[in-house]
């Protein structure tokens, strides 16, 4: 307590008053000349420091937010490029299709081939479907004060009602399972080997991140899917998500096109080269 | 006068001249501010209390920064470097506002 006592009431450094007593008899003559000069000087080390202290902060702060920009510009540009990159490939995959079908058709085997590929294609999601759909469309709760807001203690940012990847897996599970054909979460189609997940607080469809609101389309007998959905689990789930403020609608098109799964890939598994494939 | 002459005058050239920190100084500056403004603050009181001095002035400010600097090096060293700084924070700051509170009684007499 002393310590602190001390601390407060001899905040002036003591030199002052010493300096102040050791003058009077000598009076003020002394304080031309000299240590004017000395006075400038240390006032102009004390501006220059502080300036320099306030410069730094303010490049770092720029260096920062440029260094930011660069990594987003890069982004943008790498996803852009991706994009262009799944469309030349959609692109070939329809050629290729086009000119394995032509040579299928020229048999009976080939015909019935042909129709086996094409519905385990568009099972898998191989290829572009269209047909009636139901779209539950998921958004995140509207203000920081719906009834689920929650202050992260860590960050201090409201954790308000967010649509998590559990949410959108029980919804697409739940699809499937009222008897949904293909599905695609915000244009991301859908696979079985798909994976949604969430990263921060971004939610991830085979690794590409979305932004809200959610749109899952399901292909598939529309009335009956929504039946089938709004009686089983999800149903039930989407009204408890409610309760956290998310918002959703279900609603029917007669007639959506889903794109093929751009995750439609061997990973492990090569084509043998040459002789050996007739074996 | 010439004090406040020299400080603008320092201000700006800081500003201008945004002379670079060396990186091995960049951990020291934030505490030599907080030491530099406890200087300034003290010899604004000193002067309104009658006993400014000039020396006293720059002599504390130099040996306030070099302490401070000397005790979070130290503290770099021993591994409490932050804790060690906030300590020179806390002391200087409640330094700086005593004598912002002694300059207030002297200006406005409350």
């Amino acid at each position: 307590m002393s310590l602190l006592t001390d601390l407060m009431a001899h905040s002036l450094d003591a030199g002052y008053a010493e300096a102040h007593a050791r003058r009077r008899p000598g009076e003020e003559q002394h304080r031309r000349g000299r240590p004017r000069l000395l006075l400038l000087v240390g006032v102009l080390a004390v501006g220059l420091l502080l300036a320099t202290s306030a410069a730094q902060t303010r490049n770092r702060a720029s260096a920062v937010a440029q260094e930011r920009d660069a990594i987003a510009g890069e982004i943008a540009g790498r996803a852009a490029q991706n994009d262009r990159l799944a469309t030349a490939l959609e692109r070939e995959r329809a050629r290729l299709n086009t000119s394995r079908r032509d040579a299928l058709r020229l048999s009976d085997e080939g015909q019935r081939l042909t129709r086996t590929l094409t519905t385990l294609e568009a099972a898998t999601g191989a290829t572009a479907v269209r047909g009636p759909a139901l779209v539950v469309q998921l958004d995140d709760a509207r203000s920081a004060d719906a009834p689920g807001a929650d202050v992260d203690p860590r960050s201090g940012q409201v954790a308000y009602g967010r649509v998590t990847d559990r949410d959108l897996q029980t919804v697409v599970n739940q699809l499937w399972e009222a008897g949904a054909e293909a599905v695609a979460v915000n244009g991301q189609r859908l696979t079985a080997l798909s994976a949604i997940r969430s990263a921060g607080d971004a939610v991830l469809v085979d690794f590409r991140p979305l932004s809200p609101p959610y749109e899952v389309v399901a292909v598939g007998d529309a009335p009956h899917v929504r039946t089938a959905f709004a009686e089983g689990f999800g149903g039930s789930y989407l009204q408890a998500l409610r309760d956290y403020g998310i918002s959703y609608s279900i609603t029917t098109r007669d007639s959506v096109r889903l794109a093929a799964s751009a995750g439609a890939t061997l990973r492990y598994a090569s084509a043998p080269s040459g002789t050996e494939s007739g074996s | 006068m010439i004090a406040v002459l020299g400080l603008a005058v320092g201000i700006v050239a800081g500003l201008f001249l945004e002379p670079t920190v060396p990186t091995w100084l960049q951990a020291y500056l934030p505490i030599a501010v907080v030491a530099a403004l406890d200087a300034v603050f003290g010899g604004l009181r000193a002067l309104l209390d009658g006993i400014f001095d000039d020396k006293v002035f720059v002599v504390s400010f130099v040996a306030n920064v070099l302490v401070a600097a000397l005790i979070v090096y130290l503290g770099d060293q021993l591994g409490v470097g932050s804790q060690l700084s906030t300590g020179v924070v806390v002391v200087l700051g409640i330094r700086i506002f005593s004598n912002a509170a002694a300059i207030r009684r002297h200006l406005f007499d409350a």
